[in-house]
């Protein structure tokens, strides 16, 4: 029989890890302008027609940033849409350019981290 | 409380003590931001045989070269954004040092008088930097990569960052009362005084020591640290 029980999110671990890395993420938060201009420097966003959840400040302001800001507290849907966009729309290819020199593929780096203390890694076959 | 003591308190110690706030919290900021970098590992760094040396270009070679690398960069992409923010900073930070109403302030306190622009040349400058702010929150709201991306507090930081520019432009006008404009114009200069090294304004500072002092593809100048959190 299938088990159909949602695994609860193991928030103290990602308050570890958030509590960390909290002065690389605070200044990262604190110094994104949200201007928008790293858009064009990720071949996935020019490739996704301008969809804004493949832009690299989108990524990391609403996994590793979005979980910064509810102190480590998250649900577990919460959780898998920030698994899917740090494994699903972000290669770490580390071309993104910040105009202020974030280092942006380091925070979206951090946020595969708290995904794969959470169990939560990348689905090759999303219909499976 | 009195008006006048009131005025008197924003117009001297008010002024002293922003200043006072801006100019410590940037240098306590800044040695905050220095201990989180440390000179970077040998191995990191690229030898120097083994960069790219462009001499054996022709002259014609490396004006392409160097074409092409403007074209792709975010200039070449966003020639407008680029150009209106440049002007935009440049504005904001010259403008209030070489307004003639501040060259007299100055005056009337140190005794020496300080070069300053005309009147009429400041007061486009201030124009210009209103037009950037308008554009800015015009692109916020029209462009759905930044709405994707802007919260209430980058409208507020931008608020803020224009509120001192467009009361200082109305006080200069002479449109509506001239005592409330000065004082809100005062107060509003004031608080981004303060604001700047705690707050998102920050990045005025943050932009030097993460091009200058950070090694990493896009560092200006020959920065030898690297980040250690």
């Amino acid at each position: 029989m299938e088990n159909n029980t949602q695994p609860i999110p193991d928030t103290p671990a990602i308050q570890t890890i958030l509590n960390a890395n909290q002065k690389q993420i605070k200044i990262g938060l604190t110094m994104c302008a949200h201007c928008s201009l790293c858009a064009e420097s990720c071949f996935l966003y020019m490739s996704h027609e301008g969809d804004p959840r493949y832009m690299p400040s989108y990524k990391f302001l609403n996994s590793v940033g979005a979980l910064w800001r509810k102190k480590g507290r998250a649900s577990q849907a919460q959780l898998e849409v920030m698994r899917d966009l740090v494994f699903d729309n972000c290669v770490l290819c580390t071309r993104c350019y910040c105009p202020l020199g974030i280092d942006i593929p380091s925070l979206i780096a951090l946020g595969r981290r708290i995904c794969r203390s959470q169990n939560l890694f990348r689905t090759y076959d999303k219909s499976a | 409380m009195n008006p006048a003591i009131f005025y008197n308190f924003i117009e001297g110690p008010l002024v002293w003590l922003s200043l006072a706030v801006f100019l410590s919290g940037i240098v306590f900021q800044a040695l905050r931001l220095s201990k989180m970098m440390q000179p970077s590992l040998n191995g990191r760094k690229i030898p120097e045989k083994e960069l790219p040396v462009p001499n054996t270009l022709t002259k014609k070679e490396r004006f392409i070269r160097n074409l092409f690398f403007l074209k792709n960069s975010i200039l070449g992409i966003n020639p407008l954004i680029v150009f209106i923010s440049l002007i935009f900073h440049l504005c904001i930070l010259t403008t209030p040092l070489f307004v003639p109403a501040h060259a007299v302030l100055l005056e009337n306190f140190f005794g020496f008088s300080q070069i300053s622009w005309s009147p009429r040349f400041a007061h486009f400058l201030t124009g210009l930097i209103l037009v950037c702010g308008f554009f800015f929150i015009t692109r916020r709201i029209i462009i759905r990569r930044v709405r994707a991306i802007t919260t209430a507090y980058d409208y507020l930081m931008l608020g803020l960052a224009l509120a001192p520019f467009l009361t200082g432009y109305l006080a200069h006008a002479n449109v509506g009362d001239y005592r409330l404009m000065i004082t809100l114009h005062i107060l509003s200069g004031e608080l981004m005084l303060i604001l700047i090294p705690f707050s998102k304004f920050f990045h005025m500072i943050f932009f030097f020591f993460s091009r200058f002092a950070i090694v990493n593809e896009y560092s200006l100048g020959a920065p030898k640290r690297s980040w250690q959190f």
